[in-house]
C-alpha cells in the first residue's frame, strides 16, 4: 500500500470534509461581523490557492498576483460605484472633486452591472494571458519572471495613484452601498455574502484540482521538472505556462471581486508589494504543492494576524517572519509535508519497504 | 527519391570557432544511419541543430520535404522527430510511468489537455513499451533513483512512446551490459520496419551490426559516407578515426 496522502480518492474525501466544515460555519456563527471576517478569509484562501496552482504546481513564482486581484477589485468597485449613480447624477463624487465634468470612457461600460462584473474578471485575465504570453514566449522564467511580475505590480500601483481623477488615487474607491445583483441586495454581513465566497472558493478549488489531475496537469508537472526536455516531446512550454498563469490570475481576479463585495472598498494597498508577498508566504507555509495546504496556510496566518496581531502589535511582523524562516528551514514544503510524511510512516510500516523511495524530494503525484 | 532527412551545407559557429563546417548528409526513409566520428567532431551539435535546440549559422535542414531549419523545438518534435540525449534526460522528479505518459504526446494542445483525464490507447502502448524497456517493475518509482542503464532504457522508452518517424539516438548503449546491447540491436532492427533512425555510436562492433549506412564526421565536416565495408576500407577514415580507435 502506498502513501494515503497520494491517493486521489482520499484527497477528494479530505477536500469534501474541509468544505463541509466551512459550510457549517454560517449555521453556528451569529455574529455578523465575525461572519464577514471569516468570508474575507475565504478570499485569502482563493489567493493562496491561485499561488499554489501557479507556483507550487506550475513552478512559476509570481510575486505580482496583486495585479489580478487588484484589477478585479477595482473593476468590482467601479461597478458598485456606478450602481449608486443615476441619470440625474451620473458622475461619482470623487471625480467631481477632481474637476472632471464627464464620465470617462474607461468608466462607461461599468454603468451596466453585468458588463462591469464581466470586465472586472475578464480584464485582469486578459492581462495575464498577454503579459504571460509575451514573457513565456521569450523564455523568461524563474527569478527573472518573478522580478518582471514585481515590476509590473509596481507600475500598476504607480499608475493608479497617479491617475487620481479616474481611480480615486491613494484614497481608492468606496462604493456607498452594497452590491445589487439581479434585483437583490447582497449585504456583506449576511450569510448570503458568505455563501457567495464559499461557492467561489469551492468552485476554484475543484477547478484547480481537476486541472492538476488532467493531462494538462501532467505536462505542467513535467515542465516544472525539466522544461527544456519537455519541448522535445512536442509540447509548447510557453503555451502551458501561459495557460496555468492565466487560470491562476482568473482565480485571483474573482477573489478581488469577492473582496470588494465584502468590504465595499478598494485602494492601491491591494496592489501593494507586501500584500502580494503575503500570498506567497501563505502558500509557502501551508505547503505550495498542496492546494488545500495553501488555503489552510492563508487561514492560519490571516487568523493569527487578526487575533494575535492585535495583542502583539509591534512584534507581529517579527513573529510572522520568524515563523516563516522556521517553516522554510525545517519544512521546505510547508505544513502539508508534515501530513505527507506522517502518512508516509504509516504506509511504510504496513506496506513493502520499496514503496517509498523519496526522502526530501518533491512529492510525486498530482499535488 | 529525396531522403527523409536532408542536411544541406550546415554551418554553426560558437563565437569564432566553427563547430559545424559546411556539413551535408541525407538519410533514406526506413534505414538506420550511424553517425560516427572522434570526440568533438560535432555529432551532438548536429542533433542539436536538427531538433532546433540551437540555430545554425547557415545551411538548411529538410525533414519529410519540409524546411525545419531553426524552427522551435516543439514544432520539430511534432513534425515527427524524437530524440534521446547523450546525457540521459528524463523527468527525475516524476515516476517512470509519468515519464512514459508525458512522452505519449499525440495531443499537445494545452486547452484540449485541460479536459483530458483518460488518454485513448495509452495503457496498451505503455504496457508494450515498459515491457520492451524492461521497466514494468519500476513504473511507480521516481525516475531520479534509476540506475544509469535503466535511465537509458527509460529515455529510449520515452522516444518510442512519441512514435516518431525519425529517431535520433545519441550514444544509446553507453553504460549498458553486453546482454542489453544485444537487446538494443534487436529493437533497433525492429524499429527500422516502421521508422528511420540516426544513431551516434563509438562502438564499431555495434555499428557493424545495425548500420545500413555510416556517416563519418570529422571537425564538423563530412569525412565519408557509405556502407560499413566502404567506411572500413576508406584510408582517410582509418587515418583520422578508426586508427585512433584501435590505438585506444
Ligand atoms: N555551446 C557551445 N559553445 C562552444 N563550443 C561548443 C558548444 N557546444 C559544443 N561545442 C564544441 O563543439 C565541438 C563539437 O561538440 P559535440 O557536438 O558535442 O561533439 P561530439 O558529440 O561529436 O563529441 C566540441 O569541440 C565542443 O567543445
Ligand atoms: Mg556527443
Amino acid at each position: 500500500m502506498g502513501n494515503l496522502y497520494h491517493n486521489k480518492t482520499a484527497q477528494w474525501l479530505v477536500y469534501a470534509a474541509f468544505f463541509a466544515g466551512l459550510a457549517v460555519i454560517p449555521m453556528t456563527v451569529d455574529d455578523s461581523f465575525l461572519l464577514n471576517q471569516l468570508a474575507t478569509y475565504g478570499v485569502y484562501g482563493m489567493l493562496a490557492l491561485s499561488i499554489s496552482l501557479c507556483w507550487g504546481f506550475g513552478g512559476i513564482l509570481n510575486l505580482g498576483q496583486g495585479i489580478a486581484f487588484g484589477l478585479g477589485a477595482y473593476g468590482m468597485a467601479m461597478t458598485m460605484q456606478m450602481q449608486t449613480q443615476d441619470e440625474s447624477n451620473p458622475i461619482p463624487p470623487f471625480m467631481l472633486n477632481n474637476s472632471l465634468d464627464h464620465l470617462p470612457m474607461l468608466w462607461q461600460p461599468f454603468q451596466n452591472t453585468y458588463i462591469g462584473m464581466i470586465l472586472a474578471v475578464a480584464a485582469p485575465t486578459l492581462f495575464c494571458a498577454v503579459f504571460g504570453g509575451i514573457m513565456f514566449r521569450a523564455r523568461v522564467s524563474g527569478p527573472f519572471f518573478a522580478i518582471m511580475t514585481l515590476a509590473m505590480l509596481s507600475a500598476f500601483y504607480t499608475i493608479i495613484i497617479d491617475r487620481q481623477p479616474y481611480t480615486g488615487g491613494v484614497n481608492g474607491l468606496t462604493p456607498p452601498s452594497s452590491l445589487q445583483f439581479a434585483g437583490f441586495e447582497v449585504d456583506p454581513y449576511s450569510p448570503t455574502a458568505y455563501w457567495v465566497v464559499f461557492s467561489f472558493l469551492l468552485g476554484a478549488t475543484v477547478l484547480a484540482k481537476l486541472i492538476t489531475q488532467s493531462s494538462f496537469g501532467l505536462v505542467t508537472q513535467a515542465i516544472r521538472d525539466d522544461s527544456e526536455r519537455v519541448r522535445f516531446l512536442g509540447y509548447s512550454v510557453a503555451g502551458y505556462e501561459t495557460v496555468i498563469y492565466t487560470v491562476s490570475g482568473l482565480i485571483a481576479a474573482v477573489a478581488g471581486c469577492c473582496w470588494v463585495m465584502l468590504v465595499q472598498y478598494v485602494s492601491p494597498a491591494q496592489l501593494d508589494v507586501g500584500f502580494s508577498l503575503s500570498m506567497v508566504i501563505w502558500a509557502a507555509i501551508g505547503g505550495r504543492y498542496s492546494l488545500l495546504g495553501s488555503i489552510i496556510g492563508a487561514f492560519i496566518i490571516q487568523g493569527a494576524q487578526s487575533y494575535l496581531g492585535d495583542a502583539f502589535l509591534a512584534t507581529w511582523l517579527l513573529i510572522l517572519g520568524g515563523f516563516f524562516i522556521v517553516v522554510v528551514r525545517f519544512l521546505p514544503n510547508g505544513l502539508a509535508s508534515l501530513v505527507e510524511s506522517g502518512l508516509g510512516l504509516f504506509a511504510t510500516k504496513r506496506g513493502p519497504a520499496s514503496a517509498e523511495p523519496n526522502g526530501d524530494a518533491k512529492p510525486i503525484p498530482a499535488e | 527519391m529525396p531522403g527523409l532527412l536532408e542536411i544541406h551545407n550546415l554551418s554553426k559557429s560558437f563565437d569564432t570557432t566553427k563547430v559545424i563546417n559546411d556539413f551535408s548528409m541525407e538519410v533514406t526513409e526506413g534505414t538506420l544511419c550511424c553517425l560516427v566520428g572522434p570526440n568533438g567532431a560535432g555529432k551532438t551539435t548536429t542533433m542539436d541543430l536538427i531538433t532546433g535546440r540551437i540555430k545554425p549559422t547557415s545551411g538548411k535542414i529538410v525533414f519529410a520535404n519540409e524546411d525545419i531549419t531553426a524552427k522551435h523545438e516543439h514544432i520539430i518534435a511534432r513534425s515527427g522527430i524524437g530524440r534521446k540525449f547523450q546525457v540521459p534526460a528524463v523527468l527525475r522528479d516524476m515516476t517512470v510511468r509519468q515519464n512514459l505518459e508525458v512522452a505519449y504526446s499525440r495531443q499537445t494542445n494545452p486547452f484540449w489537455n485541460l479536459f483530458k483525464f483518460r488518454v485513448a490507447g495509452l495503457k496498451q502502448k505503455l504496457d508494450e513499451i515498459a515491457t520492451l524497456a524492461g521497466l514494468t517493475g519500476r513504473l511507480n518509482d521516481r525516475a531520479g533513483i534509476l540506475s544509469h542503464g535503466e535511465t537509458q532504457w527509460l529515455e529510449i522508452g520515452m522516444v518510442l512512446m512519441q512514435e516518431p518517424r525519425l529517431l535520433l539516438m545519441d550514444e544509446p548503449i553507453a553504460g549498458m551490459t553486453e546482454g542489453e546491447i544485444e537487446k538494443t540491436v534487436r529493437i533497433f532492427r525492429d524499429l527500422r520496419k516502421t521508422a528511420t533512425l540516426v544513431v551516434v555510436e563509438h562502438d564499431m562492433g555495434f555499428v557493424r551490426e545495425i548500420a545500413d549506412e555510416v556517416v563519418v564526421m570529422h571537425m564538423g565536416s563530412l569525412l565519408a559516407q557509405g556502407t560499413i565495408q566502404q567506411i572500413e576500407g576508406n584510408a582517410r577514415v582509418r587515418e583520422v578515426y578508426l586508427g585512433e580507435q584501435e590505438a585506444a
